[in-house]
């Protein structure tokens, strides 16, 4: 591991030092007839974070196909690309890297994971380059990028619902059904996105009064995790917080089940995929946790969407592909208004970062509008596993 | 405290397991085998994608996962030994190379696109997987308060009874003679008739194939079967298991595996789960300051 890192920090060094920057001269045009809208997406397709990235990209894809075939961006047609970061960080800004300063892209989207768009969320700030994040979840996101710099980054956005807003709403909802008074958290301590879950967890059991008895920290990439689990069961808590992704959770609930503990299993963002569903079956049957997006909802933007995704995949979307198709939606809309040139680069994507700021319309998310924090301010929806690789719907929190 | 100790004793013999394989290898060539992570890797990757890809009893799928483990002992010694071998190359050259060729072994299954043999990798995007529920008959028996899982429970066994094989046939049959003769001094067992290469050869084969069967075991015991599990989970761990126990032995490498798995737990429950990773390498640095031939070498020659 060290080695690869070792090794890809030296190739992202040399190519950091061998690119140089952009720019171009000026001309004026409404129509963009002819053009191409050149978008890049970054995303993990393999690696932990492949359980979400290709939804992502489904999604994604599915827009730029509707929209490309509907006339284009007043005409312009986007060519998306599809870049995947193995779920690594120091490959995440590479990849970024590559998408900003050689592909010329005029936007990007991603990076999937947290724990990677630290890397590169601040080299797109820094090149000033508009990045809408699409499944980052995690503390520090929007608009402080630069952590701890609290200085607003102004070319990073995001659809995607943070958990500083899903894990409370979570919590209260399932304290105020049943009332638990004990719960273990079971934390990934070497991944960002768990452990600012984690943080978010310890910070909000107290409102609801439940004692959180211990919290039980593991390194992401052990496979056996029995012990850790042995450890959490054996105290007995009315509720297990699991903040993990991938196929953390569904090993946690699994081994859990099979030592005979029988309570109520809480999460995160990591829960809100149909394949997480699947590989706990049975186990994470009633397993809840706060979503973005629901499959169920039947106001138009939605229905719309899982229609023509299901006529594309032949299989039913998940929030991840609900947030990568709205994000294509948002890019473009946002394209639309803002008057680009195609010859000045740097100056289209500092017209297309103001446009984003403005963008107003309707997507399988709902009605959808930035906060002036850059942030997605939204409905949020609980949902639970079925235990056959579904959800169903248990609340729906209005955002106050 | 109890259920711990059982799950100590699972991990403990994937560890020996893996670990004698390890200790095997250098206890002939004097040679760090880094690809015996990938080989681990292999077998249970292999025995995924035909029990899932081709639709195989488990049983035939873990033969075949056994045997191309086997195959790809004879691989690393034709590929990344024997040529260096030939040369007279340092010990470091066929550790870097091993270190290559187990780069190599994880890439090959990382590529596993739709379509391809290990195309399971990214169904749906579950880049870690586990034997479909029904494969393996896998009965959950509760005891008092201790949960016992059959593919766990099998697995001790199943180590015990192959490493107690291992160590007769080293100690008492001529194959076992001839491969401490080339451990001894090689150069005397070729002038005395013995094929050398033949023997090494034989090492890195039964060393794969207990590699790829510990891959196995545990990709049914802990449901966790992905390119990395050799990497992240026994290549660095396997090593601290051969230090414990004593470089190049066998008995040691058995003894240490449990220990490490005891060490690791004991850690958890003692001082938490931050210190599992670390406790086991203070054990291992330990063992280094004040027992550098582990708890089982001889100060120098008979080995294994």
């Amino acid at each position: 591991m060290k080695r690869l890192h070792l090794v890809t920090w030296l190739a992202a060094a040399v190519f950091v030092a061998a690119c140089g920057s952009t720019g171009g001269g000026s001309s004026n045009t409404s129509s963009y007839a002819g053009k191409t809208i050149k978008l890049g997406a970054i995303l993990s397709i393999t690696g932990a974070g492949g359980v979400y990235g290709p939804q992502s990209r489904d999604g994604a894809n599915l827009a730029v196909k509707q929209i490309n075939s509907s006339g284009g961006v007043n005409g312009a047609q986007i060519a998306l690309t599809i870049n995947d970061d193995a779920s690594d960080k120091a490959q995440s800004a590479q990849v970024a890297q590559k998408l900003i300063q050689e592909e010329q892209d005029l936007a990007l989207l991603g990076p999937t994971l947290s724990n990677s768009a630290v890397a590169v969320h601040p080299l797109a700030e820094t090149l000033k380059t508009p990045i809408l994040a699409v499944s980052t979840t995690g503390i520090n996101i929007v608009p402080n990028c630069n952590a701890p710099s609290t200085v607003p980054c102004k070319y990073v956005f995001r659809d995607s619902l943070g958990e500083e807003t899903a894990i409370p709403d979570n919590i209260k909802s399932y304290a105020a059904d049943s009332h638990p008074s004990t719960g273990v958290l079971l934390v990934a301590q070497d991944d960002k996105f768990s452990s600012d879950g984690g943080t978010i967890v310890q910070n909000t059991v107290g409102q609801y009064n439940i004692q959180l008895l211990k919290t039980i920290k593991f390194n992401k990439a052990e496979a056996d995790l029995s012990p850790y689990v042995t450890q959490a069961v054996q105290l007995k808590p009315d509720v297990i917080f699991i903040t993990s992704l991938g196929g953390i959770p569904a090993k946690i609930m699994t081994e859990a089940r099979k030592q005979g503990w029988t309570g109520q299993f809480l999460g995160g963002n990591g829960f809100n995929t149909a394949t997480v569903s699947k590989q706990a079956a049975d186990a994470g049957k009633g397993a809840r946790s706060a979503s973005a997006w629901y499959l169920g909802n039947n106001f138009a933007s939605n229905a719309d969407f899982v229609t023509a995704y299901r006529a594309e995949y032949n299989k039913d979307p998940d929030q991840f592909a609900a947030q990568g198709y709205a994000a294509i939606k948002i890019l473009a809309d946002a394209a639309k208004r803002a008057n680009l040139t195609f010859s000045d680069l740097a100056g289209d994507r500092d017209k297309q970062r103001a446009a984003m700021e403005s963008v107003n319309i309707q997507t399988p998310l709902g009605p959808f509008q930035f906060t002036s924090a850059h942030d997605v301010k939204q409905t949020v929806w609980v949902i639970a596993m079925d235990g056959v690789g579904g959800f169903t719907l248990v609340h729906q929190i209005n955002p106050s | 405290m109890d259920q711990q100790i059982l799950n100590a004793i699972f991990i403990g013999s994937i560890y020996a397991l893996f670990a004698v394989g390890y200790t095997l290898v250098f206890g002939v060539l004097d040679i760090l085998n880094l690809a015996h992570s990938a080989v681990f890797m292999l077998g249970a990757a292999i025995t995924y994608s035909l029990v899932v890809n081709r639709g195989q009893s488990f049983w035939i799928a873990c033969i075949l996962g056994i045997a191309a483990s086997a195959v790809m002992g004879l691989v690393i010694e034709h590929v990344c030994l024997r040529p260096l071998r030939r040369r007279k190359a340092p010990p470091i050259a066929a550790l870097i190379s091993t270190i290559g060729l187990a780069l190599i072994i994880v890439a090959a299954v990382e590529q596993g696109q739709p379509g391809t043999f290990f195309s399971w990798l990214w169904v749906d995007g579950a880049n870690s997987v586990a034997f479909p529920a029904g494969t393996i008959p896998n009965p959950t028996w509760h005891v008092g308060d201790l949960t016992l899982e059959a593919s766990k429970v099998a697995i001790i066994p199943i180590s015990i009874i192959l490493m107690l094989v291992l160590g007769y046939v080293i100690r008492y049959t001529q194959v076992g003679r001839g491969l401490r003769a080339v451990a001894e001094n090689p150069r005397a067992a070729r002038l005395m008739g013995l094929d050398v290469d033949r023997m090494i050869s034989l090492t890195l084969v039964i060393s794969s194939a207990l590699g790829g069967l510990a891959g196995i075991l545990f990709g049914v015991a802990l449901g966790d079967i992905s390119p990395y599990i050799g990497r992240d989970n026994v290549e660095v761990r396997g090593l601290a298991v051969i230090v414990l126990g004593g470089m190049g032995s066998i008995p040691g490498a058995v003894v240490g595996g449990y220990l490490l798995g005891m060490i690791e737990v004991l850690a958890l429950v003692v001082l938490g789960s931050n210190a599992r990773g670390g406790v086991a390498f203070a054990a291992l640095f330990l063992m280094l300051v004040l027992r550098p031939q582990g708890l089982f070498g001889a100060q120098l020659r008979e080995r294994i």
